[in-house]
């Protein structure tokens, strides 16, 4: 791929929208080889946009779901200890010599997911998706550090792996925690913002393709004016898209207050929300 | 082309070195990156530049304006705004290899006329007016009678020592356990790593198993400060609260009175004095009316709201609401729901025949796990010890 506007041109075949700015982001972080931090409101299409890459890439994508207390063991590598211990003792009974090289090989270690992306053998390099890194603590974030600069892991008992081609990167995070300056020193980085009404409709189509127009028109523009309600939890695009499904399975056609009721659950997550949501709903329907 | 036989790299410097003297803290790292997009991507359009620039220079969201605003004045046919630092001397930052040398319009003679400036002696002159430095040390019986003295009978001077007293008693903390585990004799699973390389020592036999337990760490806590005009006597001690709390735990600081001002960078300097000043002139709308309520909500709704989720939260306020009642239960009650536990800190609350009967309180005191009084230091030292036993 040679420009950004070719990035936006195949994410839309396998119809993932991009703006010019996600667009000259990924086109960067491609051709540079570093990674890439996301950063939006939760369900803005962080997680898609790895996903799509992978796809249009044509390469598997491998994730990487963070949590408080990752470690090493189940991020970059570990060993494997029970048949490490069997062939302890099958070397035993057969009254052989074991030493250290015999017991830390590649035989007995298991990849986790960066090792996996820098061991990839494949024409293509995969996409690592290094999804919210703020749910995971500082610790984890140094962990990474060699990886993301390099593309390399070092198992200081077998050495130091390098990435043939080093993986694509995608890091996302929803700004619980603030992320180390030196995190963000080794990725790009780039804020999406919450789409537009009309794009908003476009990728709804897209990814509903039974919908009918008025329908997505209308719940396009209901979900802008939830949106400036003070709500626990706003909906966003992937709500907008599940409450569509839902609204079209159904085969409401056009926005009703009965409509709006019976499928609530997809766009309201509290029950505050609920009541909110439903009584703009009975305002502004007929 | 919109850049033909430009030179690159002197054009992303260029840039960078505007960023930072607007504060921005970009360095080599982001000028290399857009060295190397323009070489990738040579924009035909400014907005192709502008998208290049900012995912190559910005690392975070709280910098796009500054940035939108730097590139508009390079870029756009607006005349250039005089791209200086808003507030307070220019203060190195932690990367800073250069150090700054103001020129000095009277005093000529110590670069000898040369074409450079050399750095000032190391050895400076002793300065008079420093007298916070030649401040006799106090004796610890003589703070302690004037922690015990109501916050609107100290000066500048007193409040800043008492301020310090109080940071430096702040030692313990409470803790929660995390996911992350660390070796301990008294834990309860094997760690199989450990284990299997000291049985390496003992021909591959694992006698000694090691053990592992949860590592504690510091409980979040999260101080929302009441700076409206009801509680102008309180609003600096209440920042040296804060600043000490950022300090020693880490927390996350708000001051609110009609809206609310994220104070955690700004208090994080460590001088206290400055910190205090720092945060004092990014808090606009002080000493006006309040809003407890909505200010509650938008921390809620804010990215920061997710930092409430098990947390200490702390708020400091008389009360006096100008939202309704029904609003502030509202708030409280979602509150409730994510904080670890809530503690309210009330200025009047020491007062004999203290009575929680303004609405905004009352709506609140259902919520709250302890109600505390804060009128002296005395009263916030206490309240920061009580801590430990309430949220543990």
């Amino acid at each position: 791929m040679n420009s950004a506007e070719q990035v936006r041109t195949r994410l839309d075949a396998v119809d993932y929208l991009v703006d010019d700015g996600l667009a000259m982001a990924m086109f960067l972080a491609l051709r540079l080889g570093k990674p890439l931090l996301l950063e939006g409101e939760p369900g803005v299409g962080k997680t898609a946009a790895a996903k799509a890459l992978a796809l249009v890439l044509e390469t598997p994508l491998i994730r990487l779901q963070c949590y408080e207390g990752l470690t090493a063991g189940e991020a970059l590598y570990e060993w494997n200890y029970q048949r490490q211990l069997l062939a302890i003792r099958l070397a035993e009974a057969r009254q052989e010599k074991l030493g250290d090289a015999d017991l830390f090989t590649a035989e007995f270690l298991q990849e986790r997911p960066i090792l996996r992306a820098v061991r990839h053998r494949g024409p293509t390099p995969p996409v690592l998706l290094i999804d919210e890194i703020d749910r995971a603590d500082d610790e984890f974030e140094a962990l990474l550090f060699e990886f993301l600069g390099e593309a390399a892991i070092t198992v200081p008992e077998l050495g130091t792996f390098t990435a043939l081609r080093p993986p694509v990167v995608v890091l996302t995070s929803n700004r619980s925690r603030d992320l180390h300056d030196a995190l963000r020193r080794r990725c790009l980085y780039h804020w999406i913002e919450f789409p537009a009404p009309a794009r908003a409709a476009e990728i709804v189509r897209r990814s509903v393709p039974g919908a009918t127009e008025p329908l997505i028109r209308s719940t396009a523009d209901f979900i802008r004016r939830v949106r400036g309600l003070e709500l626990d939890k706003a909906p966003g695009l992937a709500e907008t898209i599940d409450w569509v499904s839902a609204l079209s399975a159904l085969g409401v056609t056009d926005l009703t207050d009965a409509a709006v009721v019976s499928t609530l659950g997809t766009i309201a997550k509290t029950p505050d929300d609920r009541t909110a949501v439903a009584l703009a709903a009975h305002q502004e329907t007929p | 082309m919109l850049l033909r036989g430009t030179d690159r790299a002197a054009l992303a410097v260029a840039l960078v070195d505007r960023l930072r003297r607007a504060g921005l803290p970009t360095g080599l790292t982001e000028a290399g990156d857009l060295v190397h997009a323009l070489d990738v991507s040579p924009p035909l359009t400014v907005g192709a530049l502008y998208w290049t620039a900012r995912v190559a220079l910005v690392r975070r969201q709280p910098d796009l304006a500054v940035f939108d605003e730097v590139f508009a004045a390079v870029f756009a046919d607006a005349p250039p705004l005089p791209l200086t630092r808003a507030s307070g001397p220019l203060v190195a930052r932690r990367d800073d290899v250069h150090v700054p040398v103001p020129a000095q319009a009277g005093d000529p003679a110590d670069g000898g006329g040369l074409p450079w400036a050399t750095l000032p002696p190391a050895v400076a002159p002793a300065d008079p007016t420093d007298s916070a430095l030649a401040t006799p040390e106090r004796r610890p019986s003589a703070l302690a009678a004037l922690a015990e003295l109501p916050f609107e009978d100290l000066d500048a001077s007193q409040t800043d020592q008492l301020g310090e007293a109080l940071r430096a008693t702040l030692t313990r903390w409470p803790t929660r356990r995390t996911r992350r585990q660390a070796a301990d004799p008294s834990g309860r699973r094997i760690a199989l790593r450990p284990t299997i390389a000291r049985a390496r020592r003992t021909a591959w036999e694992p006698v000694a198993l090691v053990r592992e337990r949860p590592i504690r760490r510091p409980r979040r806590a999260v101080l929302l400060c009441d700076v409206s005009e009801s509680m102008r006597a309180q609003a600096t001690a209440y920042l040296h609260l804060m600043r000490a709390f950022t300090l020693v735990a880490d927390a996350e600081v708000f001051a609110f009175a009609t809206t609310l001002t994220r104070l955690t960078p700004a208090l994080r300097h460590t001088s206290a004095t400055e910190a205090v000043a720092r945060a004092g002139t990014l808090v606009t709308d002080r000493f006006g009316g309040t809003r407890i309520a909505t200010n509650i909500s938008a921390v809620l709704n804010s990215h920061h709201g997710n930092a409430l989720r098990g947390a200490l939260v702390i708020v400091a306020s008389d009360g006096w609401d100008s939202d309704p009642a029904d609003q502030m239960d509202a708030a409280m009650a979602r509150l409730r729901r994510r904080a670890h536990r809530i503690l309210w800190l009330n200025p009047r609350a020491g007062a004999p025949g203290f009575i929680p009967s303004v609405a905004g309180m009352a709506a609140a005191l259902p919520y709250c796990d302890r109600l505390l009084p804060a009128a002296t230091f005395h009263d916030l030292t206490r309240a920061a010890h009580l801590l430990q036993e309430v949220g543990g």
